[in-house]
């Protein structure tokens, strides 16, 4: 295509086009400057700048021009069909079935054996789902073997592979052991294997073996797995379990007539993906289903129509949640499901898209140390349980009801606090001894539920009964209360204290309607020295009233937070805007003014507080500057000079005080005062010591 | 036949929980204005997680409520974890006794749902909450049954009344919940739960509606 205006560009004459603007448009292009702008910028691959100098016209027509022309129909932007199938074939299977993520390889090439593509595309899939210091549980068969194969994933460190299954005669070339060493050498990680045969003659003789220490500390390595690759067999008569001699066909017949479909890792299950028992369970060594269904990341590899039951099982058994399949299978897969409306997705023209390009250093999305979104809370609760295995321990496993190690004794009250998350070190940070007994950790910004807190109360009950104190917000009350009633049911006493320091947030009148904030720190201290101290539950609940009525925080917000889950911030604040009265949670505050300096912020704060405090001169308080989560401790300080110079002012002594991150709204820019008005029992209590990730006293 | 099988409805509840991940997005994004943005993301974990123990397990309409009901109530947690938890917990004890579903087992079901929020919430109509959806859609089904309409269009004025109480939020001043520390500011924004509840009354109806239509079909 011989074009001119690209010619003239290249000789450096497009100011002679631009000035030839208003000359009539070529022939060629018909009277449409629609078509004009296309050719120029879909066929010359001109910039739209380029183009607006030679069409003389501004860049904004021009790229309102390119985007009605695709809204017009005059440029078509289509997707090679069987990608754009194979792609809403995935993503459909992962909208259905739930799944973490699928990968779904075309199923119209067929000049490679399907194994062989699975086989590449899994191999692509570990290289990105791979981490260092994973350990990763490898099953056998042939579509592993061809990922080992294939894969090779340079630059990890630290990465073990554990056979996932006992080994079995090499009558085959995809042995377990052949298979995990196939991955660890791509992946040059360390090799565990299993030295047992998988499925061994008696019950005794596995658990003879099992009990051997080399055995052990092999499944001790398999049981440390968070990733784990395996592929799906079928028990269609032409699978190559049957010809494997991985099971014996006796057996095997004994599990077909339980209606078994599918074998996952050397384990039966049926349609629905529960285990199916039979005579082999007892004397097979390897990973069992639960092992499997713990484990966080499972990489299925598996297609072939004949495998549709079987994977189908597998997807219902919740034993896989990363999939990867070929076209057919996958759409199999979901027809057998149920799923029809997949052709008509299929078949829905691609959307127009009308954005107007915006400048390149635009930002919508806030940049985030993040995995997946999905997993912020699981993941945070994994480094929280590991950093602070000295102060806490998981309940019964969970994550989101944590345990003081050094708490819950008998005769003594327990503390639950709990909440949202969002707010750290709020609440987890908090535990230990002498302060909260257990905490119960609910998603982004919403309370825990009821059965969580009730763990927690079991967890920090020590005969005495159980002190419960969190902050005033509906979410939190309701399932605090059922969670209450729960442990009533089981003979544990609850109390409640609801905390409501946020004096911003409702009239004085409406005391008890206020939200509880960053003043949580102080009634949580107050609350834990007085259940360490041994008072009774009357006096633990009284104590903590007392805090609450005497404690006072209004917050400020500069720039809003925002939500990992969507990286945009969850509300607006002008350029030149503050938030007065903001919440924890990014609730638009109370008032909104134009932004002063730091000392009439203080001041306006101040100003508040002491109308409600009503101090004497000669009191003594407690301070707490706060962070929002991205306000540096540099501004927090500029705060507490001017916090201390109104306090004493009015001959107020500052008993004690803390400035940092105490009680945070994600990356929310903006920070909080609070001041406790002391007396002497609080001021006692106030001194008792603790011991927890985020307060050391004493 | 005026009413439909209890045993082979309970993939009604699968579709409601697919129209609640599908607008997961739009549901965080109106929570955001007022709220704290979640609304929908907590929505559709609760929903997701009922669905995947539904799926493929070929429940009747009531034990299916009675599990969306359980994981909301139990493993949700946030305000609307009891809220729609109790509703649908209460669904499913209305209709666990009636082999079909008539209409007034269906009023039964949405009244006992109703009464169930609001032994544990303590908002009224007018407070700019998933009441201000549900209320008037009850009392429309309820109408256009007394009204003797046929049960499918009971169902629609149903649908009609959740949507116009879903938009009436817009202009109301929130009372309740965290929204409610915003006074006039909450103004001009719909009210997130009353959207979601509208969503599900929406697909509840039209569930009902096509089993309804299928139960005629059998039935001639």
């Amino acid at each position: 295509m011989t074009v001119k205006t690209s010619s003239a560009r290249k000789n450096g004459t497009v100011r002679a086009g631009a000035e030839a603007a208003s000359e009539p448009i070529p022939l060629r292009y018909g009277d449409d400057p629609y078509v004009w702008a296309c050719w120029l910028y879909y066929e010359d691959h001109m910039t739209q700048g380029d183009i607006a100098e030679i069409m003389g016209i501004s860049r904004a027509t021009v790229n309102s021009y390119l985007a009605d022309a695709r809204a017009r129909g005059i440029v078509n932007i289509s997707l090679e069909p069987s990608r754009l199938s194979s792609l809403s074939i995935a993503q459909e299977l992962k909208r259905h079935f739930g799944l973490h993520d699928c990968l779904v390889v075309p199923s119209d090439d067929n000049t490679r054996p399907l194994i062989d593509r699975l086989g590449g595309a899994a191999a692509q899939a570990l290289a990105k789902l791979l981490k260092s210091g994973d350990t990763l549980a490898v099953a056998w068969g042939r579509t592993i073997l061809a990922i080992g194969e294939q894969a090779s994933v340079p630059g990890l460190q630290d990465v073990t592979i554990v056979q996932a299954t006992g080994g079995t005669a090499a009558s085959f070339a995809y042995t377990p052991e052949l298979c995990a060493s196939a991955i660890a050498g791509a992946v040059k990680a360390k090799l565990i294997n299993i030295t047992a045969p998988a499925v061994v003659s008696t019950a005794e003789v596995r658990d003879m073996l099992l009990r051997e220490t080399l055995i052990q500390s092999q499944f001790g390595a398999l049981a440390k797995a968070n990733k784990a690759l395996f592929g799906i067999s079928s028990l269609r008569p032409n699978s190559t379990i049957h010809t494997s001699g991985f099971f014996e066909s006796v057996s095997l017949q004994q599990y077909l007539a339980k209606d078994a479909v599918g074998v996952v890792a050397g384990r039966f299950i049926d349609g629905q993906g529960k285990p199916v028992a039979g005579p082999l369970d007892d004397r097979t060594i390897g990973i069992s289903l639960d092992m499997l269904k713990a484990i966080s990341l499972r990489i299925a590899v598996a297609g072939g129509f004949d495998k549709v039951p079987a994977i189908l099982a597998t997807l219902r058994g919740g034993y896989v949640n990363v999939l990867i399949t070929d076209a057919a299978t996958g759409r199999g897969i979901l027809n057998a499901d149920g799923v029809t409306e997949l052709d008509q997705k299929l078949s829905q023209r691609p959307r127009v898209d009308n954005t107007v390009a915006l400048p390149s250093n635009f930002r919508t999305h806030i940049k985030k140390f993040l995995n997946d979104p999905n997993d912020v809370v699981e993941e945070m609760l994994d480094g929280v349980v590991k950093a602070n295995a000295t102060y806490v321990m998981p309940i019964k496993g969970s994550h989101r009801a944590l345990v003081a190690r050094t708490g819950p004794r008998p005769g003594k009250v327990g503390l639950v606090v709990g909440g949202g998350t969002g707010h750290e070190p709020c609440f987890l940070g908090y535990v230990g001894k002498g302060l909260a007994d257990a905490v119960a950790v609910g998603n982004i910004f919403s309370s825990p539920p009821p059965g969580t807190i009730f763990q927690c109360a079991n967890a920090a009950s020590g005969g005495q009964g159980v002190l419960f104190v969190y902050g005033n917000y509906a979410g939190d009350v309701m399932n605090f209360e059922m969670a209450a009633e729960i442990a009533a049911e089981h003979n544990i006493e609850v109390r409640t204290v609801v905390t409501t320091d946020d004096i911003a947030s409702s009239p004085l009148e409406d005391r008890e309607g206020r939200r509880g904030v960053a003043g949580n720190f102080f009634m949580f201290k107050i609350a834990g020295a007085a259940c360490d101290r041994g008072l009774s539950l009357d006096a633990c609940e009284a104590m903590t009233r007392k805090a609450n009525a005497r404690t006072f925080t209004m917050g400020v917000a500069l720039e809003p937070c925002s939500m990992p889950q969507t990286r945009r911030q969850n509300f607006e604040i002008g350029p030149d805007d503050i938030e007065i009265g903001m919440g924890i949670h990014g609730e638009p505050g109370v008032l909104r003014e134009k932004m002063m300096s730091a000392d009439a912020i203080t001041d306006r704060i101040m100003d508040r507080i002491f109308s409600e405090m009503k101090p004497a001169a000669g009191d003594r308080v407690a301070v707490l500057v706060n962070s929002f989560g991205a306000t540096p401790l540099m501004e927090l300080y500029i705060l507490f000079r001017r916090v201390e110079q109104r306090l004493s002012a009015k001959d107020i002594t500052i008993e004690a005080n803390w400035v940092g991150h105490y009680c945070t709204s994600l990356d929310m820019v903006g920070a909080s005062i609070t001041v406790m008005h002391l007396d002497s029992e609080l001021t006692e209590l106030l001194h008792h010591p603790c011991d927890t990730a985020v307060l050391r006293i004493g | 036949m005026q009413q439909f099988d209890n045993a082979s409805a309970g993939d009604i509840v699968l579709s409601l929980a697919d129209r609640i991940i599908e607008n997961r997005a739009y549901l965080s994004e109106i929570d955001g204005k007022i709220g704290d943005g979640d609304h929908g993301v907590n929505m559709a974990k609760g929903f997701g997680m009922a669905a995947d123990r539904i799926r493929g397990n070929d429940m009747s309409l009531a034990t299916a409520f009675d599990t969306l009901g359980t994981v909301l109530m139990t493993e949700i947690g946030g305000s609307m974890g009891p809220l729609y938890g109790v509703m649908f917990t209460q669904f499913a004890e209305t209709i666990e006794g009636s082999s079909s579903i008539d209409a007034g087992t269906f009023s039964a079901m949405l009244t006992n749902g109703l009464d169930g929020i609001q032994s544990i919430g303590s908002a009224k109509v007018g407070d700019k909450t998933l009441l201000d959806t549900l209320v008037p859609a009850i009392e429309a089904f309820d109408a256009a049954n007394a009204g003797g309409k046929p049960f499918p269009e009971a169902l629609d004025a149903l649908v009609v009344a959740a949507e116009k109480g879903r938009d009436s939020t817009k202009d109301l001043v929130a009372r309740i919940g965290r929204a409610s520390r915003l006074g006039e500011r909450s103004v001009g924004v719909l009210d997130a739960g009353a959207t979601s509840c509208a969503l599900i009354l929406e697909t509840l109806a039209l569930g009902a509606k096509q089993k309804l239509q299928l139960s005629a079909t059998v039935g001639r």
